[in-house]
């Protein structure tokens, strides 16, 4: 038996939790806190979104937890919760606290199992970098899951993928690219593993910029991608190596990449080339096809996921008067 | 890249001292975010104030991305603080382990307004008092 409760000690642990109002979380969180070694944490159960915020908040109850170790310490501990849970609860009535048992694991590795192998299109598949691409004779995009940008797999940037992948066949494949808020960076890289000999990819955001040079690196393309802090203006004035492509991106929101067209983000296109757009919900579409329009484009193509739409136009040889 | 919010964590965590262990390895990892990132990340954002629990709120995105802010300490700790006490009473109806003025939970609230739910000062100051009575402090002139 002795050993039994030593293995326990070391891999497990008893979490306590309690659903209750927002007022009350607080006051709860405190007395968890006197006994849970590492800290309490405070989670939403739910989360609405409506027309003035689509990224959606937190409403309803909050589910207040926190874990102890599962040693010689835990009754006491327990039941010293318990108590102070008790008389807490006779100044304001709250549910029973819930306990369950959690096995300890390696939490710095547990979080990858969510990540698995994207195939995209008909040529492209998104690999986490820890893994083994399960189809060798698709193009692997290698790209690790970090703070500010997903994993390449929002339908936002599938569809980007997609479209992308139909500018790359053929006599078309050794066209050039600039991505115009490039993110994580993930799309020009697609462009250059599907046969682009050079990419521009530029964003207003620091954060996206060291996280693009990873991607690259990570990727071995970053020879071939120049990445720096911009925007449309930055380009257009000459600042970067390229300043028209064959091929240009802007996976964004429907009302900015309407700004950008409004600039003049179609000059960024060779006569000819192709303008891809994405980050645009199904209802916002039209807009922005009327942007594209003013702007001297022809679409040419249309791809929705779910609410989200991407659009691909080719730049008219020559501008209207 | 437009994002769909999946949940918000507020963690009450040691300034400097985040790592996988409970709770912020289950916590996170459930939800697939780059847990070691987050701890490097809140690490380097509280290393000044080593010791201090300095709450961090979490936006997770369906995609797996997140943001964090840092929040101002919990009320309970800046309360034991003003009153001079380690803990909490642990049976808060009856037994009073120390007071606090009324002075104190107004700049308390004044500290925390932003991060409280409250329309106005009253309304912050109610919900500090709330706290401080649930921790077996008695509020004094």
């Amino acid at each position: 038996m002795p050993w039994e409760a030593a293995e326990l000690a070391e891999e497990s642990w008893l979490e306590i939790s309690l659903v209750v109002d927002g007022e009350q979380a607080e006051a709860i969180a405190e007395v968890l806190s006197r006994h849970a070694p590492g800290g309490v944490v405070i989670e939403s159960t739910a989360v609405a979104a409506n027309d003035d915020d689509s990224e959606g908040h937190p409403v309803g109850p909050l589910r207040v937890y926190a874990f102890l170790p599962v040693d010689d310490t835990l009754e006491e501990k327990r039941r010293a919760i318990e108590e102070g849970l008790y008389y807490l609860g006779r100044i304001l009535p709250m549910p029973a606290p819930q306990f369950r048992n959690v096995q300890q694991q390696d939490w710095s590795q547990a979080w990858k199992q969510h990540y698995r192998p994207v195939a995209i299109g008909k040529r492209l598949i998104i690999v986490p970098s820890w893994l083994e691409s399960p189809q060798p004779e698709r193009i692997a995009v290698r790209i690790d899951p970090g703070m500010a940008f997903g994993t390449g797999t929002h339908p936002t940037t599938q569809l980007c993928l997609e479209l992308l992948e139909t500018c790359y066949s053929g006599k078309t494949s050794g066209s050039e690219v600039i991505d115009v808020g490039c993110g994580s960076g993930i799309l020009a890289v697609a462009a250059l593993k599907l046969g682009a000999p050079r990419a521009l990819g530029v964003d207003i955001d620091d954060e996206a910029i060291r996280v693009a040079r990873e991607n690259a690196a990570l990727n071995q393309v970053g020879e071939r991608f120049e990445i720096a802090l911009g925007s449309l203006q930055e380009i257009k004035s000459g600042a970067f190596g390229l300043h028209q492509a064959p091929v240009v991106l802007a996976n964004i929101l429907a009302p900015v990449i309407i700004r950008l067209l409004d600039d003049g983000l179609a000059e960024l296109v060779a006569p000819g080339g192709a303008l891809i757009l994405s980050g645009i919900l199904a209802e916002q579409k039209e807009g922005v096809i009327a942007a594209l329009e003013n702007a001297g484009c022809r679409l040419e193509e249309t791809r929705q996921m779910g609410d989200w739409v991407a659009l691909k136009a080719s730049r008219l040889a020559v501008n209207p008067v | 890249m437009a994002k769909k919010l999946k949940t918000v964590v507020r963690l009450q965590i040691t300034a400097g001292k985040a790592n996988p262990a409970p709770p912020i390895g289950p916590a996170l990892a459930g939800h697939g975010i780059n847990l070691m990132a987050f701890c490097k990340e809140y690490n380097a954002r509280t290393s000044n104030r080593m010791g201090e629990i300095i709450p961090a709120e979490i936006s997770i995105f369906t995609d797996g991305s997140f943001t964090f802010v840092l929040k101002t300490p919990p009320a309970s700790v800046l309360l034991k603080k003003a009153a001079g006490v380690d803990k909490g009473s642990a049976n808060a109806p009856r037994e009073k382990v120390g007071k606090v003025t009324r002075a104190q939970v107004r700049e308390i609230a004044e500290l925390k307004m932003k991060d409280l739910n409250a329309i106005d000062i009253e309304g912050a100051m109610r919900q500090i008092e709330g706290t401080a009575r649930n921790m077996g402090l008695q509020i004094v002139d």
